[in-house]
């Protein structure tokens, strides 16, 4: 009973990561691990699928920049997933950095 | 010298009287250990010897082991063993017959210990009990005595008395034994403390029948995002077996639970673990999963007593469709059930060890329970009253358990004060929704909020300052339109606006609420922030 899990998926060149619970400071240190120890370097593009996820805070949203950062140094590409009525999107909405993310967003969930 | 029995009328009267004592009704009252203890220091004074020794016999190993004695306790305290067929013990053992020795220093003796201790002569007889060699019972004298008819007559009568009490107390201290492991084990295996939440809380009473334990057990535990489970089971069987197989249901059971699965198929699995069981093994159990956040309480039941839910206008008995046992039918599934507990009721689980009655339905019992239990206030209340009133004095004939959670009042204002952990955040969220609820708001504002004060709760976390009290406090109010907030921490927020990581959080805070202020004093750093409500 993690208070967020990640459950990860390989399609073709591209790491599917869904985040299930919540991610808070209490767990986004954890959770970035996770993330980071999932991807190969056969990975291109890791999708975040945030569709999911019950609650992001700003500790969440820090964990996605330094997840930006590190997939960059790599050559890899990150995708978001985050529907518009989502918990993620709201914290992002908020932190005013929906429109900034230089990430590109789906704004709806993965096909 | 092997000697014959000699005529228990030989025996002089006043000591044959305190030894005829030896099989009265008061001594089988004693244990083991008291009753050969009684028995040594009669012997002594009736036969005015120096030593006395009590030898059991150990059919496995096929050997005498000192159990008590007297004058010589040393015997007792090295564990000496003799085998059977050697040495003076062991001899009267083999031959079953009673054996005088006049002088122990042309005598084999096996026991050096005997004649450390200087003893001189010795008087032996065997222990018997329906033909049956239960060990030997010898005296010793330090100054060379000529062991007479009349003294063989008052050491058999002792033997022959005390033999089938010491057999009886033997079988009985092994039954007993295997009960108090039994006990242990059941101990052991119940929850040691039952989890607790901010406005959950939960009390249990496990109650063991006078002569036996059973397979009864309950379990409490957090299931993230605020909710609890709370289970109750009750293995078929007793002793030992059952308290080891209650073990493991609740071990697989709070295992599948904590994966999140819902009750009925948590249920499912449990069964499916049950049924791949070498043994065959049967139980019934009740799993449900509250959401304080809503009160939404989901349960499935697998042939268990119906849960009642007391404390608020409507104490009631949760009614169920029938569902049989874990265990019993291959692939078995369980239908779930959706009930709505309301601020301040109590959801109770119980055993039918409980509320069982001879000559007494079911049905009637269960109202019974429900009419002791209907007003009470608190889990603990629940499981005191219970106590009180449902438990017989002299004893239960089944084993018995009880668990109760309580889903506590929504008070005007909200008041929390928690460890500096960020681990308490999600507890914070919870208890904040709940609030929030509480306060009528719409799904999207309520989120808002959440966000935003969890941002404030996180700062005063992180920026504890040592070595302050390691804590925060959150105040939630509100007034005609507005709801307003205070997070006061220990620590000061370094973190200014702009900087990537916590300036994120004020960011959020500021975009969120209506009114923010920031005061940083000096024994800390005092948060406001206000939100006008929209409707």
């Amino acid at each position: 009973m993690n208070l967020a899990d990640v459950h990860t998926e390989i399609q073709g060149s591209a790491l599917v990561a869904r985040l299930t619970g919540e991610v808070d400071l209490s767990n986004a240190r954890v959770i970035g691990r996770a993330l980071v120890a999932a991807v190969s370097n056969q990975t291109e593009t890791v999708v975040l699928d945030l569709s999911q996820l019950q609650y992001l805070d700003s500790a969440g949203i820090q964990l996605i920049y330094q997840l930006q950062t590190q997939l960059r140094a790599r050559r890899q590409q990150l995708r978001l997933v985050v529907p518009p009525d989502s918990p993620a999107a709201d914290a992002l909405r908020l932190a005013g950095i929906a429109d900034q993310l230089e990430v590109p967003l789906f704004w709806s969930d993965v096909q | 010298m092997v000697l014959p029995p000699a005529a228990a009328e030989l025996a002089p009267a006043d000591q044959a009287r305190a030894l005829y004592r030896l099989s009265d009704p008061a001594l089988s009252e004693l244990g083991l250990e008291e009753l050969l203890d009684e028995l040594l220091v009669r012997v002594r004074d009736a036969l005015s010897v120096d030593t006395v020794a009590i030898l059991l016999y150990d059919p496995d190993a096929h050997e005498l082991v000192a159990r008590a004695a007297k004058g010589i306790e040393e015997e007792v305290e090295q564990g000496v063993r003799i085998p059977v067929g050697r040495g003076f013990a062991g001899r009267i053992a083999a031959e079953r017959s009673a054996i005088f020795i006049a002088d122990v220093n042309h005598a084999d003796i096996l026991n050096p210990i005997l004649r450390q201790k200087g003893i001189r002569s010795l008087l032996g007889v065997p222990l018997i009990v329906q033909g049956e060699l239960i060990g030997v019972l010898h005296v010793g004298s330090l100054t060379p005595r000529q062991f007479g008819p009349r003294d063989l007559a008052v050491l058999q009568v002792a033997a022959a008395r005390a033999a089938p009490g010491i057999e009886r107390t033997r079988l009985f201290s092994a039954l007993e034994h295997e009960h108090r492991v039994a006990m242990v084990l059941q101990r052991s295996l119940l929850p040691k403390r039952l989890a607790q939440g901010t406005g959950i809380s939960a009390a249990a009473r496990y109650m063991p029948a006078g002569n036996e334990v059973g397979g009864d057990w309950y379990d409490v535990f957090p299931l993230g995002r605020g909710r609890f489970g709370i289970v109750i089971g009750d293995v078929v069987g007793h002793g030992l077996r059952a308290a080891a197989l209650m073990g493991q249901l609740r071990t697989a059971l709070h295992a599948y639970a904590i994966q999140d699965h819902p009750p009925a198929e948590t249920l499912e699995l449990v069964d499916r673990y049950v049924q791949a069981m070498p043994e065959s093994a049967m139980a019934t159990a009740a799993y449900a999963i509250l959401d304080p956040e809503t009160g939404q309480l989901r349960l499935a039941s697998a042939g268990h007593l119906p849960p009642l839910i007391v404390g608020g206008e409507s104490p009631r008995v949760l009614e169920m469709s029938p569902a049989p046992p874990l265990g019993a039918f291959p692939y078995g599934s369980w239908p779930e059930h959706e009930f709505q507990l309301m601020a301040g009721e109590t959801i109770v689980l119980y055993t039918d060890g409980l509320i069982e009655r001879r000559g007494l339905p079911l049905t009637e019992s269960i109202r019974m329970l429900l009419d002791i239990v209907a007003c009470a206030t608190s889990a603990e209340e629940v499981c005191r009253l219970v106590v009180d009133h449902l438990i017989p004095p002299d004893q239960l004939t089944d084993d018995a358990a009880i668990v109760a959670m309580n889903y506590g009042q929504v008070s005007a204002d909200l008041q929390l004060r928690l460890p500096a952990d960020p681990g308490v955040l999600a507890e914070v969220r919870v208890a904040l929704r709940r609030w929030l609820r509480s306060q009528d708001l719409a799904e999207p504002e309520m989120r808002e909020i959440v966000v935003a004060v969890n941002e404030a709760c996180a700062n005063a976390i992180e920026h504890v300052y040592p070595p302050g009290p390691a804590e925060f406090r959150l105040t939630a109010t509100r007034s005609q339109h507005e709801l307003g907030f205070t997070v006061q921490g220990s620590g000061s927020w370094r973190g200014e606006p702009g900087t990537a990581d916590r300036g994120r959080g004020l960011a959020i805070i500021q975009a969120a609420m209506d009114e923010v202020t920031v005061d940083r004093g000096p024994t800390g750093t005092l948060v406001t922030m206000r939100r006008r409500l929209s409707r």
